[in-house]
C-alpha cells in the first residue's frame, strides 16, 4: 500500500517537474530547461521510431530531432490542463510519423492529413478537464500493467508499430474480428472508452 | 446538439494511434467537431499512447543528436528559417498538394469555412455548400468529389434533397457518412448532424432524407452502391461504370 502511494507521488511529482519545464521553455525561452525535457524524451521518442522501423537508427535520430524541435517551436500552444506533457509530445510524435508516412507513400491521395490530426487537439477546454485528465492518465497508467499480455500486445502493433487492424492481424496470424475485440476490451477496461454497445 | 452514432471504439483507437487512413480519420475529425464526448474519449486515447510510449525500453541518444538539435534552436532564434527538413513541416506547408490548381491554394490560407461547413473540410476551401459543383446521380441525389483515397476508396459530399431518396440499396466494402447538414432515416433510426455512420455489405437500407430540407453528408465508399429494389437495379451497371471512371483520378 504504501510503495503504491509512492509510486503514484513520484507520477504526480514527474508530470508536474515536466510541466513546470515546458513552461520554461514556452515563456523563457529556457534552454537548460528544454535540455531536461531532450533527455526525457529524446530515448523514448527514438524507441517509438525504432518500434515502427527496427533498426533504422537515423531515421530514428531524425524522429528525436524533428519533434524535440517541433516542441521547441510549438510551446506555446501546449496546454497543461488538457493534457500531460507525454501525451503531447505522443502526439507531436504520431503527427510527424504520419507526415513522414505522406511523404513516401506510394499512393498520393491530394490531402495532406495533417490537419486532420492537428485541428480537434486545440478546441474546447471544459471544467474539471485537469482532474478528469489527471485520473483518466491515472488509470491508464495503473491499468496497463493489468491487462492480458495478449491486449498489451495488439495496443502496442497498433499505437508503438503503427500497424492497422488488418496488418496486426496477419501479423499476429488472428482473425481481424480478435484484433478488434482485444482492442475494444483492453479500452474498455482502463476506462478509456465509456460507451458499452461497440 | 450532440451526435448519437459514433466511429466504433477500434476506429477511434486507429484515429489516436495514427494508423487510420485519410479518408477515413477525415471522417473521424469531422465527427469530432460535433461530438465532445468522443473528442474526450481521443484524448484519453492519446493517454494510452503517451503511456505506451513511457513504456518502451528507452535507447541511447548521441550527444551528436543533441548539438545538432541546440544548432538548430540558434538557427531558428537567429530568424533564419530552420533547415529544409523543418520547413517542410505541417506548419509551413499545410496546403502544398498535388492537386492540379493547389499552387494557388498554397500561397493562399484557405479561407475559414462559413458556418456549417465543418473545420474538418478547410482544407478543399469550401466556402459554403451552394457553391460546390454537384453532379446529379439521380433526381433527389447530387454529389461532389473530393478526393480518393488508397485503394480508390472515394471521398465525396452527397446532397439528397428533402424527403428524396436513395433507393433500398446495399454496398460493396464500406461505406461511411457523416452528417453535415438536416438529417436522414433508414430502417434502424434517424440520423443529424454530426451523426457517425458504417455500412457495409451486411446492410441493405432505404435511406431517405427528412421532408423539411436538404440534407447534405460527407461520405467514404470503398466500392459501388448495390440497388437492391426492384427498379432501382436497373441503375446498377450504369452506377458500376460511373464508379469505374470516376475512380480515376478527377484532376
Amino acid at each position: 500500500m504504501l510503495t503504491k502511494r509512492v509510486l503514484e507521488t513520484q507520477q504526480e511529482d514527474k508530470s508536474q517537474w515536466l510541466r513546470d519545464l515546458m513552461a520554461l521553455v514556452a515563456e523563457k525561452r529556457d534552454r537548460v530547461a528544454f535540455g531536461q525535457l531532450f533527455d526525457h524524451f529524446a530515448p523514448m521518442l527514438r524507441a517509438y521510431s525504432l518500434a515502427q522501423q527496427p533498426g533504422a537508427h537515423l531515421i530514428a535520430d531524425e524522429i528525436a530531432q524533428e519533434v524535440m524541435i517541433r516542441l521547441w517551436e510549438k510551446a506555446h500552444t501546449y496546454k497543461p490542463e488538457k493534457a500531460a506533457v507525454s501525451t503531447w509530445v505522443f502526439t507531436l510524435a504520431r503527427n510527424y510519423r504520419i507526415d513522414m508516412i505522406r511523404k513516401t507513400a506510394r499512393f498520393v491521395d491530394d490531402v495532406d492529413p495533417s490537419r486532420l490530426w492537428d485541428e480537434m487537439e486545440d478546441d474546447a477546454a471544459e471544467p474539471f478537464q485537469a482532474l478528469q485528465e489527471k485520473r483518466a492518465k491515472e488509470q491508464v497508467h495503473k491499468g496497463l500493467k493489468e491487462l492480458p499480455v495478449e491486449q498489451v500486445q495488439v495496443l502496442a502493433k497498433v499505437y508503438m508499430e503503427g500497424k492497422t487492424h488488418q496488418e496486426a492481424s496477419d501479423e499476429l496470424d488472428l482473425p481481424l474480428g480478435t484484433v478488434k475485440s482485444r482492442v475494444r476490451l483492453a479500452l474498455r477496461k482502463m476506462e478509456v472508452v465509456l460507451r458499452g454497445s461497440e | 446538439m450532440m451526435a448519437s452514432y459514433h466511429p466504433p471504439t477500434e476506429l477511434l483507437a486507429a484515429y489516436a494511434a495514427g494508423t487510420l487512413k485519410n479518408s477515413y480519420a477525415l471522417c473521424v475529425a469531422t465527427h469530432l467537431e460535433y461530438c465532445s464526448e468522443c473528442r474526450a474519449a481521443v484524448q484519453r486515447l492519446n493517454i494510452v499512447g503517451a503511456e505506451l510510449m513511457e513504456d518502451l525500453a528507452p535507447t541511447e541518444v548521441s550527444e551528436s543528436v543533441k548539438s545538432a538539435v541546440f544548432d538548430r534552436l540558434d538557427q531558428i532564434e537567429a530568424g533564419q528559417s530552420s533547415s529544409p527538413s523543418s520547413s517542410a513541416s505541417p506548419i509551413g506547408s499545410a496546403f502544398v498538394s498535388d492537386v492540379g490548381n493547389a499552387s494557388v491554394q498554397a500561397t493562399t490560407a484557405p479561407s475559414e469555412p462559413a458556418g456549417n461547413v465543418p473545420k474538418s473540410l478547410s482544407y478543399f476551401n469550401i466556402s459554403d455548400f451552394s457553391s460546390l459543383t454537384w453532379k446529379k446521380a439521380t433526381k433527389a441525389i447530387s454529389s461532389s468529389r473530393l478526393f480518393c483515397d488508397v485503394n480508390d476508396a472515394r471521398v465525396e459530399l452527397l446532397r439528397i434533397m428533402p424527403g428524396g431518396s436513395l433507393g433500398k440499396h446495399t454496398h460493396i466494402g464500406e461505406e461511411v457518412t457523416v452528417i453535415l447538414q438536416g438529417s436522414f432515416s433508414d430502417e434502424d433510426g434517424v440520423y443529424c448532424r454530426g451523426d457517425f455512420m458504417i455500412r457495409d455489405e451486411s446492410h441493405q437500407h432505404m435511406t431517405v432524407a427528412t421532408n423539411d430540407a436538404e440534407c447534405i453528408c460527407l461520405t467514404v465508399q470503398d466500392g459501388p452502391i448495390q440497388f437492391t429494389g426492384w427498379f432501382m437495379r436497373l441503375l446498377n451497371p450504369f452506377l458500376r461504370i460511373m464508379w469505374v471512371r470516376s475512380a480515376e483520378p478527377a484532376y
